[in-house]
């Protein structure tokens, strides 16, 4: 902006919190003799100053700002004889007393001043170089927004040609495809039942797979989809990314028995 | 084997690995016990400060490595060049500060202790690796909760979590008080 011929520097707060709590500090009383009153006008007028500079105001000063109202208006109101259920609530500042906020605010400044320390611990760490070799980490991010790491080397490389390898192969098995009418779901999803039945026990997926064909694969694909809607069969992982097993819901088996 | 050896051995095993190697680990290769193991790394310590050179090594992240003496810094700041990613934002410092202290937290606990979303911080927090998503919680909703990573200690320069300043309520003077004592006193006035 220089059609202002000077600058104004405001401090940048950190949410809220940090604004609530700067206020207090200049008002250079404690925490606990603050006048919620008084904090909500300074807060109010913190914000008002931050619209004339047409600074984005953050959603989180406004509900902060509305939640400084609301519990200034509840001293001015006689006391209602019970608290009624509270309306739809921000979660972020489900605050209903002065007390609670400045309890809050005395959290908030612990670990404000918590960071400090660690600021300075960094500091110190970071004239230390801790031995590397220098090699470059990858990183992976899955859809389910969690983050691998890999480390990028030789064995890597060995990784990638493996896969590319297999990628390969699997290219050339060529599936037959033959008329749907071969494979009908129905009489998979029989057998696979049966199967399950006689075993007695849960069972891996390639237990169903009979042949490398592509609509082999697929019927049994369908079949245990549709007996896992039927709730016929329970479908079960015994860990994230694991093999899935297959086993009969006996629960369902019971209650057809005896319906029988 | 002769001491002097033990300690080269254990010169040598840390030189190789990369990553803070456990006590246990050096106590198993030089088959000693970890009392001894430990004894012998303060003696190779010493031998490594008493003969000015350039390497420490460092208790981190539950373990032992190697690392350039602090005085060196300046120096091989400039030879390496531009490296890591920089310092952290106080908002990445505060989230971190919670989530080291209230581990394991959800990211409701974190936003509420800090009055602003964090998303986004958690986001940069996770791709630094200094924190990890160690499951979800039991519950509606069943939220992710975080908590701190072995890379967050060697951030820190941390032996373990225990070695994380203490979470002290009467660390600041003006509101550590009790309620009705701080009549007298008047904290010094922050300029911003």
């Amino acid at each position: 902006m220089h059609e202002a011929g000077y600058t104004i520097k405001l401090p940048v707060f950190e949410g809220p919190f940090d604004l609530l709590f700067h206020l207090i500090k200049k008002a250079e009383v404690d925490i606990w003799s603050v006048s919620l009153a008084e904090i909500t006008e300074q807060y109010l007028a913190y914000l008002q100053s931050m619209k004339e500079l047409n600074l984005d105001i953050a959603s989180e000063f406004l509900v902060m700002a509305a939640t400084l109202l609301r519990l200034k208006s509840k001293l001015l109101l006689p006391r209602p004889p019970k608290p009624e259920p509270d309306e739809e609530e921000e979660e972020l500042f489900n605050i209903n007393s002065a007390e609670e906020l400045f309890n809050r605010l005395e959290e908030y400044r612990l670990f404000k001043e918590t960071a400090l320390l660690l600021k300075e611990k960094e500091a110190e760490q970071q004239k230390i170089y801790l031995r590397s070799t220098g090699g470059q980490k990858m990183m992976v991010i899955s859809r389910q927004q969690s983050y691998y790491f890999f480390w990028e080397g030789p064995h890597l490389l060995s990784e990638i040609m493996r896969s590319l390898a297999e990628a390969a192969a699997a290219a050339a098995m060529q599936p037959t495809i033959d008329t749907i009418d071969d494979f009908p779901v129905a009489d998979k999803l029989a057998s696979i039942y049966d199967l399950l039945r006689r075993s007695g026990k849960a069972l891996p997926l390639s237990a169903f797979i009979r042949s490398n064909q592509l609509w082999e694969l697929i019927t049994t694909f369908i079949a245990l989809l549709e007996l896992a809607r039927r709730r016929k069969v329970l479908l079960f992982q015994e860990r994230p990314f694991g093999r899935i097993l297959v086993a009969v819901n006996q629960d369902k088996l019971k209650e057809q028995e005896d319906g029988a | 084997m002769e001491r002097s050896l033990q300690k080269q051995l254990i010169e040598a095993f840390l030189f190789l690995k990369e990553e803070p190697a456990k006590l246990s680990a050096i106590a198993e290769l030089l088959d000693v016990t970890v009392e001894e193991a430990r004894a012998l790394i303060a003696e190779l310590q010493a031998d490594l400060d008493g003969a000015a050179r350039g390497i420490r090594i460092y208790e981190v992240a539950g373990g032992f490595q190697m690392g350039t003496r602090p005085e060196l810094a300046p120096y091989l700041e400039a030879a390496l060049g531009e490296e890591e990613s920089g310092s952290l934002s106080q908002a990445a410092m505060e989230t971190l500060a919670i989530i080291a202290y209230k581990q394991p937290v959800t990211r409701m606990e974190i936003e509420s202790v800090r009055g602003v979303k964090c998303d986004h911080v958690l986001e940069n927090l996770l791709k630094r690796k200094l924190i990890r998503i160690s499951g979800r919680k039991e519950g509606p909703g069943r939220p992710l909760i975080y908590t701190t990573s072995p890379e967050f200690l060697k951030y820190f320069g941390l032996k373990d979590l225990n070695d994380l300043p203490p979470l002290s309520k009467n660390q600041a003077p003006e509101a550590g008080e009790e309620k009705a004592g701080s009549e007298g006193q008047k904290p010094v006035p922050e300029e911003q």
